[in-house]
């Protein structure tokens, strides 16, 4: 019996999930969801680009994860988007994956009409690059050199929220979305640490312990890692999303697999006494 | 010939080797100015070898099916999602050409940006959701307190686990009666576990996670210099002359 349990077919493992999982998104439970010191970061420092008043505020946002990502980062995209339109900033949003355009360009047209804003004016889409490390470089070293032009062929140079940029450390503050290794490997090495940039990060969870490192020397100056991340950063906004709804869902999956573990130990430790017993 | 497939490609890393080292130390405007003409031309490099990683792809397949290999069929779908995706990036990008034969009704659903909304993005999603299943079966089967440093390893991921979402204040929320509420439990549930985890992020991984990265940037600068000194020769391929 112990034995059966120990090497339990994997399929009820998966249909435990899938109901817990189900069940909470259906579940309609408010949940509280407090803020940890990195989101909070992030939310500071872009309520002070938004109080800079010798220019229009501007941001850059890199998109550089793609669908498989999108549960847990597009909220995060949406989030930063609504929070920065509230508060008159200007966005422009830039692509390093090749997969990620789509789902900028969604960000985008969510966001953009709930706040009545003009591309070019407000926003602007600038597409994706190939090149990884040497797009960074070009753009701190010559923004138009990288953009010459925008995702739909407008000269960056004639877009109000471009106009005014000649190089990457001329945004107020630049934030990479990623589901890979580009915050690290890219723009920690070759964007904030060359041109120091004021950069800011949002991950996936299974990347954030890779990026306590460098927010610990002030390389990321905030961090939102993960659906919970999303969903603090939606709650400081107050704003509550597709981020804050799935915590219920995660939430009860982290309980069901701590359950599970918990489980399968006391069958092991059962077995193990059995075993010496015999 | 030698030269032309050794010594020459030893002198261009040795010299844009040096150079692309040397130039973060010389603010100077022509050290600059080349360095920026450098990374520029490497962006161009690099769209290059995207015709090199279709080369690489298509050469597979074609193998495959040549061969008749098990699930030769897939490498064939291969070459039609390609066909398909580059046709219809041809037709809504072809502003020159395909102008006179646009637009047409052919225009509202054969586009890339509806493949990549009804296509593309489900099927990545659904493989990526497919990860949480794996990641509950795996947890049941290893983590096991089997030895001291599995526990350990055991603690810190159940804890992480009900930290990092609010797990254990909803569990609070639902199941602890009111007077059983006390300052002591109340604060154990919403701050206590929440510090541990990221004490947990904070310090034991920071210190792993710095000295990972510090063992592989010191590992990069000894294989760059193998590169540039010419100690290292095996991107120059062929093995052995």
């Amino acid at each position: 019996m112990i034995d059966r349990i120990l090497n339990i077919d994997r399929r009820y493992i998966f249909a435990v999930i899938f109901v817990v999982v189900v069940w909470a998104l259906m579940a309609d439970r408010p949940i509280q969801v407090p803020i940890s010191s990195p989101v909070q970061d992030v939310f500071d420092f872009m309520e002070r680009v938004a109080q800079i008043d010798d220019h229009p505020p501007t941001i850059l946002i890199s998109f550089d994860y793609g669908p498989g990502s999108d549960a847990e980062v597009q909220p995060m995209a949406l989030a930063l988007l609504r929070h920065a339109f509230s508060k008159g900033v200007r966005v422009a949003g830039m692509c390093i994956w090749e997969t990620a355009p789509g789902l900028a360009k969604a960000a985008f047209e969510t966001v953009a009409p709930e706040f009545d804003k003009k591309y070019g004016d407000d926003y602007v889409f600038l597409g994706y690059k190939s090149g990884g490390i040497a797009v960074v470089l070009n753009m701190g070293q010559d923004f138009s050199l990288a953009f010459p032009a925008d995702a739909y062929g407008n000269r960056t140079d004639t877009l109000a929220t471009t106009a005014r940029i000649s190089r990457l450390a001329d945004f107020d503050y630049v934030i990479t979305l990623a589901a890979g290794n580009t915050i690290d490997q890219l723009w920690v090495a070759y964007g904030q640490d060359r041109y120091k940039i004021n950069l800011g990060g949002g991950v996936t969870a299974v990347m954030a312990p890779d990026m306590f490192p460098f927010l610990q020397t002030g390389q990321l100056n905030g961090l939102i890692p993960g659906l919970a991340g999303a969903a603090e950063y939606e709650k400081l906004i107050e704003h509550p999303g597709e981020a804050t709804a799935g915590m219920l869902a995660q939430s009860w999956t982290h309980i069901a697999i701590v359950l599970s573990i918990v489980f399968g130990n006391v069958a092991y430790f059962i077995s193990r006494r059995r075993d010496r017993e015999v | 010939m030698l030269f032309l497939r050794r010594t020459f490609p030893l002198i261009i890393a040795f010299v844009l080797g040096s150079f692309g080292a040397a130039q973060y130390y010389i603010p100077a405007p022509w050290s600059q100015a080349t360095f920026r003409d450098l990374v520029y031309i490497s962006r161009i490099v690099w769209t290059f070898a995207l015709f090199l990683g279709m080369y690489s792809l298509f050469s597979l397949h074609i193998g495959r099916m040549r061969r008749k290999q098990a699930g030769w069929g897939y490498s064939g779908l291969v070459f039609a999602a390609f066909g398909i995706t580059f046709a219809a990036m041809a037709w809504n990008s072809g502003g020159l050409l395909l102008s006179p034969l646009r637009p047409t009704e052919l225009d509202q659903w054969f586009t890339v940006r509806w493949m990549y909304t009804y296509v593309f993005a489900p099927c990545d999603a659904t493989m990526f959701s497919l990860l949480a299943f794996f990641i509950a079966s795996a947890a049941y089967r290893t983590f096991r307190a089997r030895t001291p440093e599995a526990t350990i390893l055991l603690v810190a991921a159940v804890v992480l686990m009900l930290g990092r979402v609010p797990a254990l204040a909803m569990l609070y929320d639902i199941f602890v009666p009111e007077f059983l509420r006390t300052d002591w439990l109340t604060s154990l549930v919403t701050d206590d576990v929440r510090q541990l985890t990221e004490w947990l992020m904070n310090v034991p991984n920071l210190a792993a996670k710095r000295g990972l990265l510090l063992g592989v940037s010191l590992g990069a600068i000894a294989t760059s210099l193998r590169i540039i000194f010419g100690i290292e020769r095996s991107y120059l391929g062929g093995g052995g002359d």
